[in-house]
This record gives structure tokens, C-alpha cells and sequence, in this order.
């Protein structure tokens, strides 16, 4: 009956709402929204509302399993680990560091995420470390690095009750970041002007002033005709530019054409882009909000550089209510990014092709760190497929859902000496492993998220972990000792935290009190800016001065074609998150949504001869599957959409594996997919049955 | 009319009540003059619980057995909602279990508090007659009354030292719930839109506009303290025994009402939303519960991410109520 409050925050998407635990001894009893705080003020989706049904201990991992002939056995840790220590040890002497990685986890905290690139970097002597962020914001940090050299959001969630225009770029917030999408709503009933560019009619596009269904691919034809019609009636903030910018001169050249076949290329008249234009360029202040619809294209990068463009030349940036607004997918993707899970950097973006900075960690971790750049979560994959890449690490992601070319992923994991994996629950990717380690959940480990506007938070432990779980510093930890190697062993997160503030510019003057203080702290906070950054490159850039960069618009890969007559894309539902391994626990959302679907327009369902949730086939030129239709006018002819949540009909087994130059994003956003009915009344089958009836790649 | 005492510190009576009770406190502080952002009802109605263990022979209930305990410092929404719920909930054994051991002390709120409207929907300010056991009233000039709304409360404080309160201490607390209602901001939107609901004038096209911007988040269900709407499942234990669990659902979420041929009578978003303000606000529900289901704390208002919650709908819809109804 006395029940305890834990005051910690949401582990779902980039908002980083604050979220309370209510505790009867070791078991949650409810989640609360928190009234004060400053983001998602007394508000939670229905993720967020079911998070207790997403860790509670049914199908958790409780123990250490190790893979037999048989299947898996349960195992104690001394073994789990020294099966893991060996196993590496023997890759490491046969073929080097360049064998071994780690994919850490945008779910896991910032000390996790500090840990398992200091374990890569300092104890494996290997770059081979990532993390989902190169499938959803990579082209952002390559593409922002250029443009302004930082690759953040550069504004706050309450600048949005701040600004007199919002533009919405290939976002579908109210679905994937429902309480800043929610504040969206809020602040356009307000009087803020709303323009959503999205090829299918989202939540927003329906209250929108102005919806822009563009056709997918087609965003930088339609952003340097923004340009183009900016420059000829020269809205453009010339004072800005003056001061702040370089390059305006190449950009014009670039863009003076970009009317030519601009309708026919994006489907949006020329009277919409110069109403858009005029309404962006001339708001006193513009607010720019984008998500996947952007970066997952094989011109993911210069996709970003686009929007980077615009926002430059009409100076709608370093003010608040202005700015370029990734919307980050998961709780802790900014935290993941930042403490330098990425194969080129070092925490705080500090380049490992630095000498200087190499030194600098050399010194700090008192041990030789590796200059050669490491590889890419994708780049690990092929590099495991050439039989090149042997060991890998992987936590709490689930890759053989998520990531492009299910088929492929498979293989690619399947090839590996040792696979290490820690989870909660078995994912498709667990089951893969040679060595499951029982990993706690957000509920049962302190630590911090940093949300999508770079505000650093306090996570809080309420449970104990369940069985053997531990936190994955810990065990990362752990598996640094088996290879001889103290460097991660800290006396609790605190301390983790302390030595990544301590070389990490951008995080220097935080600290869990300072944090717990201040409701989060956003960075850059160092001596310079002690309370923080709301609004970022207000009077300079990290370099100087912003660069336009002129670009072209590039097709997509795989186009719709006479065997493959539609074009599919993805979407996320308000409803689950990631591969749903949290939110299909809980019976409310696993009820509202079936387990797999394909939304498409009811003209061409009619076409095709497809009721409302009728069975379906879905063939692309990579896999198969079976799913049922939802007719749905949100899609325009010739698209249909699937969302990438469920095992039993992942999109994956369709998406195309096709990657931007620059950061390896594969091309998620489109290909070409022909659908065909099924039997009236023939249940689809899910993919796991589909496997084994083609005695295919199975697990 | 209710004996009535002066109270020198709230403190002492909860730690007279404390020898007989468990404690329970949702206010940080109980002076606060706003509800807390979640309500009571969980103590009550479990937001999770067994109903019962099919062992494969036999089935075993699974009643709470809670100790007595205290709900201190309950204000007059959430205590009406609780006699509200004990309509709903007659018949059902778990509620039951939970709400005989519970002594409720209310607590008067002389301030309105940011969403609330209870006063436009008879359920507060001040604790009304047979919603409390105990009733706590600040004083202006200081120190708190206690009046004793129940047997059970008289029971509750015996032996407590108490000096009598006469009646001119009643009729100033009278005067200071009256100031209180006085302070509450215009309410007009809210009756125009009850009106517009009961006479049925809110078009179609008006509830879909609104149910675009619902999430189906189920917050609002979640925190209102009159929803009771529950779901169940039947979760296989780890000795091949089964228990059948309940859970708070949400009337707003799709699949609700879906049946299993996929038919769905209130497959619109704005369907859904119009069936949740006609619950609170329908009079058909004045026949069966004597009084509206909405109690005015407004924390559907906060926690809406879709902005409709009962303020924003009600402005909304106000425009349509019939000229010789407001």
C-alpha cells in the first residue's frame, strides 16, 4: 500500500518527457506524467502511459543464456563472460582489432553509451563502433556538420510557442514525437501558421494552412525552387548573409534553373512554392522541424544541406523561434551521437582523425588508442558477409527488424564467430546470438538521456533489476576486466559521468546536481554557458561562418516500374516504437494496432482488387511478405506505406539497401514494391512462417 | 448539520489517525489548492490487478486484503468522483475490498486552481455532505475546522482533544467556499457546450475536426477520475497456471468498441471523442448516477497533447448551443 514516486524520464522517443514511477516495493504500480516539467508539462503519449506493461517481467531475460546445438542454456555471469573474453581474445590475436565491434544503443544511457565506445576504443583497440542513429539522423550530423558544424536541433521544444511559422519537412511528429507534435497543434490553434511538406496527409497535414504532398524524393527540386523564388524576389535576409554567410553567389548559380520540371518532379505548383517561400522567408520568425522524410534517402546528406540552405538564406536561425529542428527518434539518439558511438568521433564530436585529440584520450584512458577509422554498423555487416568482420557487441537494438534488406542483415549476423547481444526480452536479433546477456531496463538503472533539444536529463532507478540483470556500463565493464583492462571501472553512473564531462567540451560544466537542479541542462555547458544553450549559433557558428552549398536533386534509387508498379515507403505509429519489443507488451496498443499493415489508397486498392483489411502480398525485387490492406486516403495513388514495427510483416524484408555516398543511409523512405490480393479470408502469413515454409535463412 | 471542531495542526490529526491507519497522503502539501495531476481513483479501482489464478483444477479469487488506511487530504472533485465510482463499482468485489477499509479526509479548497470548474458542476469547491469522513477547512485567520462528515469519522477521531467550533465558524467557512466560487474564472463556454451536447446541435463535421486532433494517447481516460472503463487478459503463469488480469482501457482508443469481424461502430476518431464529452456531460447519465460524470478538476485540460480537453472543446462547441438554452 505505500507506494514510492521516482521522479526519471520517458524512454521512448527524442522528447525526453518527464515521466514518474509509482513503486510498491519492487513492483511499478502506474506511471505519472510530471506537471513541471519543461518540456512535456503534465503530458505523456500512449507510449509513455504504457511504459510500466513495456518492462514489466514477463519475457524478460532474467540470466546469462549461451547458445548450444540444442538451443540456449542459462549460464552464470564468470561464464557468460569468459565464453565472451575468450572468444574475442582469439579474434583479436587471428585477425586483428579491424574484427571486432560494438553497436551500442540509442535506448541505453549516455554512460552506457560512454562505456561501450571507450570499451571499443580503449580495450579492443578498435573504431568499429555505431549505432541506429547512421538509419535515422546520420545524413543530419554529416550534413549540419558541413553546413553549420554542429548536427543538432538548434532550438527548443517551448520555441515552438515562440514563433509566428512552423514548417514541417517530412515529419509525422504527432505520431513519433506525439508531445511536441501535441505542442505543434497547440501552438498552430494559437495563431502560429503551419505548412506540412510530407507525401502522405499526416495528423498535421489535415490541420495544416498548408499541406505540400510532395513525391517522395523529390524534396530538393522542391527546396532550391523554394530558393530560386526567395532570390528573384529577393526575400532573402541579405543583412545575415552579409555578416554570417558564405557562398550565396555559387547557391543562386545552382538554383537558377530549378523551375525547370520542378512541378512535374515534386507535384506541387508553382503558385504553392511561391506562397511557401514568401510566407517562410517573410515570417519575423520560422521555425523548422524535420525527421525521417529527409534523411532516409540515398540524398539523405544533401537533403539536410537543402533545408540548411533555406534556413540560412532567410536567416531563420540563432534566434529563438527560428532554427533547423531534427526531430531525433530515440530517447537518448542525441546522447548516443554525443558521447561518440560513432566510428569517427570521440565524445563531443571530437574527430579521431586528430592527432591532438587522440592524444588528449590517449592521455585520459592511459592507454594507445587505434587511428585507423572504424566501420559502420552497415559497413560492419558487409564486412561480416566478406568474412572480414567476426565479433560483434550489440545492446538493446534489434537490427534484423529494423535495418534495411532483412535478408541481408541475417546473413550478415549469422556469418559473425561471436555474437554478444543484451536485451530485456528475445528479439529476432537475440535469438541470433551466441551469448544473451540479461540487460536493466531504463526503470531499473540511474544514468542520463539527453533529448533531441539537447537537454541533458536525470534518469532515475525505482526497481531493482529483475534476476541477473545488470546496467550495460556494468557489463561492459565486466567484459573490459576479462580483458585485462580496468579503464571502466567506476564506482557507480555518477563517476561514469564525471570523467565524460571532464573530456567532453560541450558537457564540461554539468553535473547530476547541477542537472537535477536546473530540470536538465542543455549543451553546450561548459564555464562559458554554466545554465546552458536553448537557442544555438546565435551570434557564430562553430565555424565561422555558415555555408551554403549549392546541391542538385538526385532520384531515387529504385523508382516504381511496370513489375513493380508502387512506390513504398515507411511511416511509425503513434501507437509502437522501434521493433515494438516494449510497446507489444502492452495489451491496449497490441490490441489498437494488427500486427503488420499496409496503408494504401483505396483507388488503388480498387485497382487491384483489395478490400479494407484485406490480405495481401507484398514483393519487392529483395523479399516478401504477407500483411493485410488499410485503405486509406491519407495515401496518395501510386503510394502505399507500411510502418517497420512488426516482426510478423517487417517492411525491412522490402526496403531497399541503397545508401547515401556520405553516411551509408540506406534509401528506407522509398522503393518499388508490386502488391498483389490474397485469398479472401487467408490469414497472412507472418514472416517467421513464411521462413520456414521456404526452408530459407531461419532462425 | 456536521459537528465541527477547531484543529490546531493538521499534523496531530494524522498522527491520530496514523494508529489506525496507513497513511496516505497524495499532496505534498495538503494546504496545496489543486488536485494532484493524478487522481485517487487507483487506490480504489487498481490501474492493474488479478481478478483471479486458474491453477488448472480450480480457481483461486485474488481479493486485495489492503490494511485500513487513510486518503488524507482528498479536495471535493476527486471526493465526488469517489462517490460516483462507488455507484459504478457497487457490485464489484476488488473496489470493494480496497474502499471499506478507506477513510476519506477531504480537504475544502478556497482558491480555484488553474483548469478547475467544479463549482459550474456542483462538486466543489467546498467538500459537500456524505462525499467525506472527515472534512479539513482553513481557517483565514489561521488553523483548520474539522468537521465530521461520518459515523466512521466520528469513530476515526475519538479520542482526540478537540475544541467545539460554534456556528458563526461554520457560516464564515460557507462564506469563504462562496468567495472562492465568486473568484472561479467565466464558465459560460462550459454550459453552452453542455447545452449544445444535450440538444444535440454539435454537427458531424465538428467532433471530426476535433478528433483529428486526438492521439488516442488515453491520458485523459487515464486521469480522469470518473473513467472506469477496464479491459482483461488472461496472462499464463510460469507453473502452467493462468490469471486473468484487468487493466484500465480508454473509450478513445480505435479498437475499444472493435468487434472481432472488424466491425466498428465508432471507428471515427470524432465518434469516439463525442461518446466521451457525451459521458460526462450527457444528461441520460443524471438519471442512472444523479449528477454529471465530469467533477471540473480539468486535468484532462493539462494533460491533452491533442489540445481537447474540456475547456478547448467546450469553447469549440459553445457557439452551437441553442439561443434559448444559455
Amino acid at each position: 500500500m505505500v507506494s514510492r514516486t521516482t521522479t526519471t524520464i520517458c524512454p521512448f522517443c527524442g522528447v525526453g518527457c518527464g515521466l514518474n514511477l509509482r513503486t510498491e516495493g519492487d513492483r511499478l504500480i502506474a506511471v505519472e506524467p510530471q506537471l513541471d516539467h519543461p518540456v512535456s508539462r503534465g503530458q505523456l503519449c500512449s507510449k509513455g502511459w504504457s511504459s510500466a506493461y513495456g518492462i514489466d517481467l514477463r519475457e524478460r531475460i532474467l540470466h546469462p543464456l549461451i547458445r548450444t546445438p540444442g538451443g540456449f542454456r542459462q549460464a552464470s555471469w564468470d561464464e557468460a563472460l569468459a565464453t565472451i573474453g575468450d572468444g574475442l581474445q582469439q579474434i583479436l590475436d587471428e585477425a586483428g582489432p579491424m574484427a571486432v565491434g560494438i553497436i551500442s544503443s540509442a535506448r541505453a544511457t549516455n554512460e552506457d553509451n560512454y562505456a561501450a565506445q571507450k570499451l571499443a576504443r580503449a580495450v579492443l583497440k578498435t573504431n568499429n563502433v555505431d549505432h541506429c542513429a547512421r538509419i535515422c539522423h546520420s545524413p543530419t550530423v554529416a550534413g549540419l556538420k558541413q553546413t553549420l558544424g554542429s548536427g543538432a536541433m538548434t532550438n527548443s521544444a517551448a520555441d515552438i510557442f515562440e514563433t509566428e511559422l512552423i514548417l514541417v519537412f517530412g515529419a509525422d511528429p504527432t505520431e513519433n514525437h506525439a508531445i511536441l507534435g501535441g505542442h505543434i497543434i497547440r501552438a498552430h490553434l494559437a495563431g502560429t501558421r503551419l505548412i506540412v511538406v510530407d507525401p502522405r496527409r499526416t495528423r498535421l497535414a489535415k490541420l495544416a494552412d498548408m499541406h505540400l504532398q510532395l513525391k517522395p524524393g523529390s524534396n530538393i527540386a522542391l527546396i532550391n525552387a523554394l530558393l530560386k523564388t526567395i532570390l528573384d524576389n529577393h526575400w532573402q535576409d541579405s543583412e545575415f548573409i552579409e555578416a554570417r554567410c558564405e557562398g550565396l553567389a555559387p547557391l543562386a548559380a545552382a538554383v537558377a534553373d530549378a523551375y525547370e520540371g520542378v512541378e512535374s518532379a515534386t507535384g506541387i505548383d508553382l503558385e504553392t512554392i511561391r506562397e511557401t517561400a514568401r510566407a517562410y522567408s517573410k515570417a519575423s520568425r520560422a521555425m523548422m522541424f524535420y525527421g525521417m522524410g529527409i534523411t532516409q534517402y540515398v540524398s539523405g546528406t544533401n537533403n539536410v544541406i537543402a533545408l540548411s540552405n533555406l534556413a540560412l538564406v532567410c536567416g531563420q536561425i540563432g534566434r529563438p523561434g527560428t532554427g533547423i529542428n531534427p526531430l531525433r527518434g530515440q530517447n537518448n539518439v542525441q546522447g548516443a551521437c554525443d558521447m561518440g558511438c560513432l566510428p569517427n568521433v570521440y565524445p563531443g564530436y571530437q574527430p579521431v582523425a586528430d592527432p591532438a585529440v587522440r592524444e588528449k584520450f590517449s592521455r585520459a584512458w592511459k592507454t594507445a588508442l587505434p587511428e585507423q577509422p572504424g566501420l559502420t554498423s552497415l559497413g560492419m555487416s558487409k564486412a561480416a558477409l566478406d568474412g572480414i568482420f567476426r565479433a560483434l557487441i550489440l545492446f538493446g537494438e534489434d537490427p534484423v527488424i529494423t535495418d534495411p534488406d532483412q535478408n541481408q542483415e541475417r546473413l550478415a549476423l549469422s556469418r559473425l564467430d561471436l555474437l554478444v547481444v543484451a536485451e530485456l526480452t528475445m528479439t529476432d536479433t537475440a535469438r541470433m546470438a551466441d551469448v544473451v546477456l540479461p540487460a536493466a531496463s531504463f526503470a531499473e538503472k540511474s544514468g542520463t538521456f539527453t533529448n533531441c533539444e539537447r537537454r541533458v536529463q536525470h534518469v532515475r532507478q525505482a526497481l531493482p533489476p529483475p534476476g541477473e540483470a545488470r546496467g550495460d556500463w556494468q557489463w561492459l565493464a565486466a567484459i573490459a576486466r576479462q580483458l585485462g583492462s580496468d579503464q571502466l571501472d567506476w564506482a557507480d553512473s555518477e563517476a561514469v559521468f564525471r570523467e565524460m564531462a571532464a573530456l567532453t567540451p560541450s558537457y564540461s560544466a554539468m553535473s547530476y546536481p547541477r542537472l537535477d537542479e536546473h530540470s536538465g541542462l542543455q549543451w553546450p555547458c561548459s564555464a562559458e554557458t554554466p545554465e546552458g544553450t536553448p537557442v544555438l549559433h546565435r551570434n557564430s557558428f562553430p565555424i565561422g561562418r555558415a555555408r551554403l552549398i549549392p546541391v542538385h536533386a538526385t532520384a531515387i534509387d529504385e523508382p516504381a516500374d511496370a513489375e513493380y508498379p508502387l512506390l513504398l515507403t515507411t511511416n511509425r505509429l503513434h501507437f509502437h516504437y522501434g521493433c515494438g519489443s516494449m510497446t507489444r507488451k502492452s495489451p491496449l496498443l497490441e490490441r489498437e494496432i494488427p500486427p503488420g499493415l499496409l496503408f494504401i489508397n483505396p483507388a488503388d486498392a480498387r485497382g487491384l482488387g483489395i478490400a479494407h483489411r484485406a490480405p495481401v502480398g507484398v514483393r519487392s525485387r529483395r523479399g516478401y511478405l504477407e500483411t493485410c490492406a488499410m485503405l486509406s486516403e491519407d495515401l496518395p495513388p501510386g503510394l502505399v506505406s507500411m510502418p517497420y514495427h512488426f516482426r510478423e510483416a517487417p517492411s525491412n524484408q522490402l526496403t531497399n539497401n541503397a545508401q547515401d555516398p556520405v553516411t551509408k543511409m540506406p534509401e528506407l523512405k522509398a522503393c518499388a514494391v508490386a502488391v498483389e490480393p490474397l485469398p479472401p479470408g487467408q490469414v497472412p502469413r507472418t514472416m517467421d512462417q513464411l521462413n520456414a515454409e521456404r526452408g530459407g535463412i531461419g532462425i | 448539520m456536521m459537528p465541527c471542531y477547531h484543529l490546531d495542526s493538521v499534523a496531530r490529526l494524522r498522527s491520530h489517525l496514523g494508529r489506525a491507519y496507513q497513511i496516505v497522503q497524495p499532496l505534498e502539501d495538503v494546504g496545496e489548492s489543486a488536485p494532484p495531476l493524478v487522481s485517487p481513483k487507483g487506490y480504489f479501482f487498481a490501474e492493474q490487478e488479478n481478478l483471479f489464478v486458474f491453477d488448472g483444477e480450480c480457481f483461486r479469487e485474488t481479493l486485495p486484503q489492503p490494511p485500513p488506511f487513510v486518503l488524507f487530504g482528498v479536495q471535493s472533485c476527486d471526493l465526488t468522483a469517489i462517490v460516483y465510482q462507488d455507484q459504478f463499482f457497487a457490485r464489484d468485489p476488488y473496489y470493494q475490498a480496497r474502499r471499506q477499509q478507506a477513510l476519506l479526509v477531504g480537504i475544502d479548497c478556497v482558491t480555484p486552481c488553474e483548469h478547475g470548474f467544479c463549482a459550474s458542476v456542483d462538486a466543489g469547491p467546498g467538500v459537500k455532505a456524505g462525499c467525506a469522513d472527515l472534512i479539513l477547512h482553513a481557517r483565514a485567520e489561521g488553523g483548520w475546522l474539522l468537521l465530521v462528515g461520518s459515523d466512521k469519522g466520528g469513530e476515526a477521531i475519538h479520542g482526540l482533544e478537540l475544541a467545539q467550533a460554534d456556528a458563526a465558524e461554520l457560516r464564515a467557512r460557507d462564506g469563504r467556499i462562496d468567495d472562492c466560487i465568486a473568484a472561479f474564472p467565466d464558465d459560460s463556454h462550459l454550459h453552452r457546450g453542455i447545452a449544445a451536447i444535450n440538444r444535440d446541435r454539435v454537427p458531424d463535421q465538428q467532433w471530426q475536426q476535433l478528433g483529428i486532433q486526438c492521439l488516442g494517447c488515453s491520458g485523459c481516460t487515464t486521469l480522469c477520475p470518473t473513467c472506469s472503463c477496464y479491459g482483461s487478459r488472461d496472462l499464463p503463469g510460469e507453473q502452467g497456471d493462468i490469471r486473468r488480469q484487468r487493466f484500465w482501457d480508454s473509450c478513445l482508443y480505435e479498437s475499444f468498441q472493435r468487434e472481432a469481424s472488424q466491425h466498428n461502430p465508432s471507428g471515427e476518431a470524432g465518434e469516439r471523442v463525442r461518446r466521451f464529452w457525451t459521458h460526462k456531460f450527457g444528461d441520460d447519465f443524471v438519471k442512472t448516477f444523479g449528477r454529471y460524470g465530469c467533477v471540473g478538476c480539468g486535468r484532462c485540460e493539462q494533460t491533452c497533447p491533442g489540445v481537447i480537453g474540456v475547456h478547448s472543446v467546450m469553447r469549440r462547441i459553445a457557439d452551437y448551443a441553442p439561443d434559448d438554452d444559455v
